[in-house]
């Protein structure tokens, strides 16, 4: 069904240097703000002294958090919207814009200057003097939510926002309590920052005579920066119009609109000029929402033959200073989804709290929960089949939901939708040759070195979004015949333009170069639904793609039978033709639409639809294989398999894009990625690429990519999410096969990152 | 950045009586590591006097028992030279080993052995091989010339003109690369030249230094087996977020190792 690949179209702007990212664009007359941040982790704010910094030639205008349009502003709600643990409801500390009284991390905005040129705005940001009052900071998030630690907010009594708990702790602690074995492991699955390539930025234009505002952002969806920035501004959503042509990277941190871009938003309406703000690389280190962040214990019941019989999770999960607006949700629902993993058990329990720390929020990061429960559950496997002294291939199969139980509802009632994990596990093991590995590891332990063999099998939600409107698509006819497709995707690189066209086309039955993609485009219809967030572009946009590909088919019916002179059931569409049944009396679709014509761009044959939110559960078993250096400690990826189940596959390339980057993705967090604070300070310590890891492309070199489609029921493509499952298998693989390796060398434990030292570390205290 | 003035010197000799004059002026060579702390606002020159194209700055010749290198000479230039390959390959292999291939394309000699970061590699081969150091008003030896953590022998307005490399019987350097910037987390520079045996250390220590026991070692037996049980203290070593003092002390003890085994053969 995929198509061959003939390139995408967005790669020619893209590689010759002439795509348009948000500090790409300019607007006449536009002045520059910049922010003054908070240099400490946690202060009251005594003072703060704008006058030296207003003299500097060229300042339009300083605000700060008490300034009355921006103490105007309002928090947007927290969309954990269900309740927690005994009831509680989720207790989100309202966000300033700018810090009010208090600053509560090392980063967050104080002030903004606005100025005639970037340089005197960074002039006068210098000449502002603010008075702090130190006050005692907490950052480890144990001793966030012990008793006596320094309070974050008074509203939010314990540091605890939020206190999700899922699952039947009664049967649960029975069936621990009966249990032949239990396995227990306790993991840090670390802070990360997203580094997206382009630095957030923003722009905006008020336009005073029509009260509209006109804003350039880098989004992953023109609909959610609207919808944040009017739930912030109290602007409604229809006066803001969203541009973003290219965006560099958004990993699920270019979702909602940044305090920043508010401020901002409320200078261009308060000086009548376009205000632009560009951030720095230093800047996104500290206010980029960052990812991940937990501290998981697990715990897994078995039987004496080996038979899962229950698992039990107990996490606390960063939130930083204040709540991101999906913070909560992606860090205690999304885990919980999926934590009995592939596996067929009687029960599940898990409680996950949310812990203020002071440090920058926390949001969904590429995997958003996914690849920590991933991790949690297949490491808890590993350690079983260890301890119980069963090979984990065999353990596995014995304990997997079966391909012919699905739909499958689990005991914490998620029902998955399609699946083979058994049969993906079949294929990974035989393309690894995981039977050969004992030999390959001799032959390195002759060389000296340490070679690990891991696997992982999981299952991960995608797609979602309940509650919210249907994503819609829509499909216009131009007057001599040409096709445009409107999408609210938010791409940041996964070829919406060139896929979403063909998806269209396939339908149509025509060339889909005469399709047009129009994504995010502001003079495009009101459409609603959500952005490319959740794994869910494809299941979402591009369903409704094909759905009104449909529905242009079924409108153009009439018209057809009326051009054909004859009835309308006595027509048949094939292969962008209507044709009368039974002859070769036909028009083609493009034809037909050329003679409708249409008048002020409106045509007869435009259609649009809508997909109603809907869940696949994408899957995948991976098989890594890794050869350590114990002398320095360095870890070599020899070999990475990767069969996935992403459901029907439209474009091939495109998906092994997506999971290139996925396995990458992860592979920074195993290797080296550490958002790492200063414990007494709170200052970043990883706050430039000097400190802080990024994977480059040596990290992976031989990546084996193999398909195991099992369409999913729940959208007409069939098609199941592709964007977080690299990430999320890669976490579990890479750390199973790198603690195969050093196991013989007497290591039991080891968390990420595992870069060279700290497995050199492992090694010596295992000596 | 803060505003300064920005001028292309025409001679050494211009350039010195410009520094001479302010002393807040600046020497701009590759600008690899003095633009990006421009950048962040954490230097304030009033002016940056571009030495980058001074011909009497650059260039690489073949003296025979040496070989000298302009201070403005690019480190790709350096790993490409047939002179260097030649003559002192383990020098060209150093050079191919720094940054990227932009660091590489504008970077300079001269503007990293001024700055002597405890990270970078090039100290390694000046103290290794017993270079000397040539300046606008004098000619310091290696052992002499660096002073720990970014400090130097040089005076204020001295600008380093180029260096003078004895060509040793044999050399080789070893890099551990800094998993995250790609500096040396530990590089050995090991050379056995006409005055003995030379090892320098870089980046485990808070500056480039000799590991003299590793030397007496070398001197008795020019092989890996006479490293055999010879441990590098870790007192003194770097100790941070990326790694502990324990751990660099291990690698300068393996690169020391690989450095002497990529000259025996030895496994
Ligand atoms: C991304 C990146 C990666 C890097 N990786 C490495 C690496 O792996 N290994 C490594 O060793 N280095 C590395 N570097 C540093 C690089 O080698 C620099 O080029 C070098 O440190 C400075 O040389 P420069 O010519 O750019 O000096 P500049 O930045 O121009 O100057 C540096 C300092 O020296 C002074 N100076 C310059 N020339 C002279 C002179 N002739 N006399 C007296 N003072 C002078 C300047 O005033 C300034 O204070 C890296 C740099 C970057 C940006």
């Amino acid at each position: 069904m995929s198509t061959e690949f003939k390139g995408r179209r967005e790669d020619r702007r893209l590689i010759t240097g002439t795509g348009r990212y948000t500090a790409d664009w300019n607007q006449p007359g536009q002045l520059y703000a910049v922010f003054l941040r908070s240099d400490r982790a946690h202060a009251r704010i005594l003072s703060v002294d704008t006058a030296a910094a207003s003299a500097i030639p060229g300042v339009h205008a300083i605000m700060t958090g008490d300034d009355a349009d921006i103490a105007a502003m309002k928090n947007p709600p927290s969309n954990v919207t269900w309740e927690g643990r005994g009831g509680m409801k989720m207790n989100q500390p309202d966000r300033p814009v700018m810090a009010r009284g208090k600053v509560l991390y090392v980063g967050e905005p104080v002030a903004m200057v606005v100025a005639q040129s970037a340089h005197a705005a960074q002039d006068a940001a210098e000449a502002i003097v603010v008075d702090y009052e130190d006050l005692p900071a907490v950052i480890d998030l144990e001793e966030a939510l012990a008793p006596g630690a320094p309070q974050l907010h008074q509203s939010v009594p314990g540091n605890l926002p939020f206190d999700y708990e899922w699952g039947d702790p009664a049967r649960v602690a029975e069936i621990f309590s009966a249990a032949a074995h239990v396995v227990r492991l306790k993991h840090v699955d670390q802070r990360l920052v997203g580094n997206p390539m382009e630095p957030k930025a923003f722009l905006a234009v008020y336009d005073a005579t029509r009260d509209i505002y006109d804003v350039w952002s880098s989004t992953q969806g023109m609909t959610m920066m609207k919808g944040s920035l009017a739930a912030t501004t109290g602007v409604p959503p229809q006066k803001i119009r969203v541009h973003a042509q290219d965006v560099g990277g958004g990993f699920g941190i270019r979702s909602n609109a940044y305090p920043e871009y508010c401020a901002v938003f409320a200078a261009a309406r308060r000086t009548g000029k376009p205000v632009k703000w560009v951030a720095t690389r230093a800047e996104c280190f500290v206010s980029d929402w960052h990812g991940r962040d937990f501290v998981m214990s697990g715990e897994m019941a078995f039987d004496r033959d080996g038979r899962i019989l229950a698992a039990r999770y107990d996490w606390i999960a960063a939130m930083g200073a204040y709540c991101s607006p999906t913070g909560a949700n992606v860090h205690t629902l999304t885990p919980a989804t999926t934590s009995v993993g592939t596996y067929a058990m009687a029960a599940v329990h898990g409680r996950i709290r949310c812990a203020l720390t002071n440090t920058t929020s926390v949001t969904a990061y590429r995997g958003a929960g996914r690849p920590d429960i991933a991790y949690m559950v297949e490491r808890l496997v590993d350690e079983a089949a260890l301890q119980l002294g069963i090979d984990p291939i065999e353990l596995r199969r014995k304990n997997f939901i079966s391909k012919d139980a699905f739909p499958y509802t689990t005991p914490n009632k998620v029902t998955y939708d399609s699946g083979d994990y058994a049969g993906m596990l079949e294929d990974v093991i035989k393309v690894s040759d995981w039977s050969g590995f004992e030999k390959r590891r001799s032959e390195s332990k002759a060389r000296g070195k340490l070679r690990g063999i891991g696997l992982a099998v999981f299952v991960e939600p995608s797609g979602g979004g309940r509650g919210t409107d249907p994503n819609q698509a829509m499909i216009k006819f131009g007057s001599s015949g040409n096709i445009e497709l409107f999408s609210i995707a938010g791409p940041t690189g996964q070829g919406h333009e060139t896929v979403f066209p063909e998806i269209v086309g396939r339908e149509l039955g025509i060339d889909p170069s005469l399709i047009t993609a129009r994504i995010g485009d502001p003079d495009g219809p009101p459409l609603t639904g959500l952005g490319t967030i959740g794994s869910r572009s494809m299941i979402h946009h591009g369903s409704a793609s094909m759905l009104a590909a449909r529905e242009v088919i079924r409108k153009g019916m009439d018209h057809a039978a009326r051009e054909l002179e004859v009835a309308a059931q006595d027509v048949e569409y094939a292969q962008g033709n209507y044709r009368i049944k039974g002859t070769d009396r036909a028009i083609s679709l493009v034809n037909l639409a050329k003679k409708l014509g249409g008048v002020a761009g409106v045509h007869p044959l435009d259609a649009g639809a809508g997909m109603a939110h809907t869940s696949a559960f994408p899957g995948g078993a991976h098989v890594a294989e890794v050869e350590i250096d114990p002398a320095t400690g360095v870890t070599e990826v020899l070999k990475y398999y990767a069969v996935d189940d992403c459901g029907n596959i439209v474009n091939h390339t495109l998906l092994e894009g997506q999971m290139h980057g996925g396995i990458m993705q992860g592979a920074g967090q195993v290797f080296g990625e550490h958002g790492m604070y200063d414990k007494e300070s709170g200052q970043l310590l990883t706050g430039s690429f000097m400190d802080y890891f990024m994977p480059k492309a040596g990290l992976l070199r031989d990546i084996y990519l193999g398909d195991h489609p099992m369409p999913s029921p729940t959208n007409p493509l069939g098609v199941k999410g592709a964007g977080e499952a690299g990430t999320t298998g890669a976490l579990p693989t890479l750390m199973n096969a790198i603690l195969n390796a050093l196991r013989p060398a007497g290591v039991t434990h080891l968390d990420m990152p595992a870069t060279p030292s700290r497995v050199w570390e492992a090694l010596r205290k295992a000596r | 950045m803060y505003s300064f003035t920005y001028t292309r010197a025409k001679s050494l000799a211009e350039a010195r009586a410009m520094l001479a004059k302010d002393h807040d002026a600046k020497l701009l060579s590759g600008g690899m590591t003095l633009i990006p702390t421009l950048k962040q606002r954490l230097a304030s020159p009033s002016q940056l006097i571009d030495i980058s194209r001074l011909a009497e700055l650059r260039g690489i010749a073949d003296k025979g028992d040496c070989v000298e290198i302009g201070a403005a000479t690019r480190h790709v230039e350096t790993s490409r030279s047939d002179v260097v390959r030649q003559k002192i390959p383990a020098l060209a292999h150093l050079a191919s080993q720094i940054g990227d291939p932009q660091v590489r394309n504008r970077g300079t000699m001269g503007g990293s052995v001024a700055n002597n970061d405890p990270v970078a590699d090039y100290p390694a081969a000046v103290l290794g091989l017993g270079a000397i150091v040539k300046t606008s008003q004098r000619e310091i030896a290696a052992d002499n010339f660096f002073k720990g953590m970014f400090e130097t022998a040089l005076e204020a307005g001295e600008i380093v003109t180029g260096f003078s490399y004895p060509v040793p019987k044999r050399a080789a350097y070893a890099k551990f690369p800094h998993p995250v910037s790609g500096y040396a987390m530990a590089g050995s520079f090991v050379a056995d030249t006409g005055a003995g045996i030379r090892v320098a250390i870089v980046g485990a220590g808070p500056g480039v230094f000799r590991w003299k026991e590793a030397e007496a070692a070398l001197s008795k037996s020019f092989s890996v087996a006479a490293l055999k049980g010879l441990a590098m203290p870790s007192a003194g070593l770097s100790n941070d977020l990326h790694a502990t003092a324990e751990y660099r002390a291990n690698l300068v003890e393996v690169m020391t190792r690989r450095a002497v085994a990529s000259l025996t053969g030895e496994k």
